[in-house]
């Protein structure tokens, strides 16, 4: 029988102190007691205060709560109505070229004061893969990526087929974004 | 010769009063309050553990209460479910296995103290339903029969996981209960009795509480006391990983809703000898017996004054229990589950000649003493 097993070294050679056991498991819970006790008070402390941020617990109340997303979090793409109402998009296609997944497809065309817009401008959401190529192409800020994560998943893949009157969104609600990728834009110039 | 001191008093109302109301709170405070409770406290104690939130989704009119309806929801769900026996089970023995389990659970308080005696009315109200002489060994007796659920359990559900749950608790059952019973013999040789009704008087003095007097039977009487309850470190009858379920894979509804039971009250139980023994029971640390209920006394009038103290008392003993319940819950929630040969060799190699050495060197030390 004793020929027959091998004994594993697992690297782990224990004190008579650990081995004894008994303050090592005081030890152990003395830990999951602090994480019991702090989760406890902060959660107290955030329930009377109303503040979830306080909670100190990674978990969100999803529905409820929504996370706050970093600066450059890539949700859905969205294109900027200029405040005259018009697109700022001018049809160059760059973006549809920068596209990895190919999944926006343009037809251009020109108003009568001779400046590009775009006539259908479709995006097909069920096939971006929302890694923002297409808004670090645009020369025109004129395709962004939003913070906007929800309501991106439809039942029928048809719904997802997003046109131009569905993608276009006015600038001042963009602006945070906005701001964010001239920021970028110029720190990337500068380092 | 047998001792008749525990029957009630020749005048028999209020002693039948008294010994009614002394049921009807141990089992309300078993049955209703802690068993569900503890469901929940479990559940939202190792979520904060572990940084997590825990069950908060049931909700009447937008109250969650914390979870706390959790608890509804378990037992309505309970209820309502398919009793499943197994084909070729042992229908009655599988009837029978969580009943079994869940009575010497909550029968195991009978003996225990959750307050001293008082002078009510020239009637002497005694805070124990039944004060046995031997009320240590009727808590080991009672102890033992809830191995008789487990073990029908896994044995009755013609299944090979179930069988194998219900041989470990056997096994881990039979040696932890040598060692437990060995280990408060240290206790009743200091106390000089196996009532608990005397422990907890001869604890009045804090540093006469059994902690003090009995470290290590103490640490040996939790380990025995864990092991007993079927928990986290010994939970190899019920290893999840292992066994599905252990010796309750098999039952579903409120047979299976019993032996979730069993197992708090178990803790309870656990919890309430622990402190009758080694936590001065219903005392309050350098605040004596008498004196508490005298200087309630001057307060409120002799009667009154009884009965704040009385309540004081009992709160005590509460707080206490429900402190070592949530310590027990820590040590669940901390520590990996010891191997089946692991729980055997500290069973037989370690608690037991430890518990043996504490025996001999508080007899020499007593000797020594008198």
């Amino acid at each position: 029988m004793a020929a027959n097993y091998k004994k594993v070294n697992r690297g782990v050679k224990l004190t008579l102190w650990e081995r004894l056991y008994v303050m090592e498991v005081v030890r152990g819970v003395t830990i999951t007691a602090r994480h019991f006790f702090r989760n406890w008070v902060s959660t107290f402390r955030s329930y009377v205060s109303g503040n979830p941020a306080e909670r100190g617990i990674m978990t969100i109340y999803y529905p409820e709560e929504k996370p706050v997303v970093p600066e450059a979090y890539r949700g859905r793409p969205m294109l900027v109505r200029a405040m005259d109402g018009k697109e700022k998009c001018v049809a160059c296609g760059l973006c549809e070229v920068a596209c990895p997944a190919k999944c926006i497809s343009i037809v251009g065309a020109m108003r009568p004061d001779g400046t590009r817009y775009p006539e259908t401008y479709t995006l097909d959401g069920a096939v971006c893969i929302f890694c923002g190529l297409c808004e670090e192409a645009c020369p025109e800020e004129a395709i962004v990526m939003t913070h906007n994560y929800e309501g991106l998943v439809e039942y029928d893949r048809r719904l997802m087929l997003y046109d131009k009157e569905a993608l276009l969104v006015p600038e001042d609600k963009l602006k945070g974004r906005l701001d964010y990728i001239r920021r970028r834009m110029y720190n990337k110039c500068n380092y | 010769m047998f001792d008749y001191t525990y029957l009630p008093s020749p005048n028999l109302l209020p002693s039948l009063v008294e010994m009614m109301l002394k049921i009807i709170f141990i089992c309300t405070m078993n049955m209703a309050v802690f068993a569900p409770v503890l469901g929940w406290v479990e559940r939202k104690q190792s979520a904060l553990m572990q940084d997590r939130i825990g069950a908060n989704r049931a909700e009447i009119f937008g109250f969650t209460v914390f979870g706390l309806l959790h608890v509804a929801t378990d037992a309505l769900k309970l209820l309502f479910k398919e009793d499943f026996i197994p084909r070729g089970a042992d229908r009655p023995l599988h009837y029978l296995a969580p009943f079994i389990a869940v009575v010497p659970a909550l029968v195991a308080f009978a003996v225990i103290p959750f307050g001293g005696k008082y002078m009510l009315w020239g009637h002497e109200a005694n805070l124990v339903i039944a004060d046995l002489n031997v009320g240590m060994l009727y808590i080991f007796a009672v102890a033992s029969l809830s191995t008789y659920g487990a073990v029908i359990g896994g044995w009755a559900s013609n299944n090979s996981w179930s069988l194998l749950g219900g041989l470990r608790v056997g096994a881990q059952m039979l040696s932890y209960e040598v060692a437990m019973g060995l280990t408060l013999v240290g206790v009743f040789m200091v106390y000089g009795s196996l009532q608990l009704t005397t422990i907890g008087m001869a604890q009045e003095n804090f540093f006469h509480w059994g902690i003090f007097l009995q470290p290590l039977g103490f640490i040996l009487f939790i380990t025995c006391a864990l092991a007993e309850n079927k928990r986290t470190p010994f939970d190899i009858p019920e290893a999840e990983s292992e066994l599905i379920a252990g010796y309750f894979t098999e039952y579903s509804g409120l047979k299976f809703a019993m032996f979730w039971m069993s197992e708090f009250l178990e803790m309870v139980t656990i919890s309430a000898v622990l402190v009758a023994l080694f936590f001065g029971g219903w005392q309050i640390p350098f605040i004596s017996h008498q004196g508490l209920i005298d200087a309630m006394g001057h307060l409120f009038g002799p009667n009154f004054g009884a009965i704040v103290a009385m309540l004081i008392h009992v709160v005590v003993f509460w707080v206490k229990v429900i402190s070592w319940i949530v310590i027990l819950m820590l040590i669940r929630w901390s520590l990996p589950r010891f191997r089946f040969d692991q729980v055997m060799r500290l069973g037989w190699k370690i608690v037991l000649p430890l518990a043996l050495a504490n025996i001999v060197v508080t007899g020499f030390i007593l000797l020594a003493v008198r």
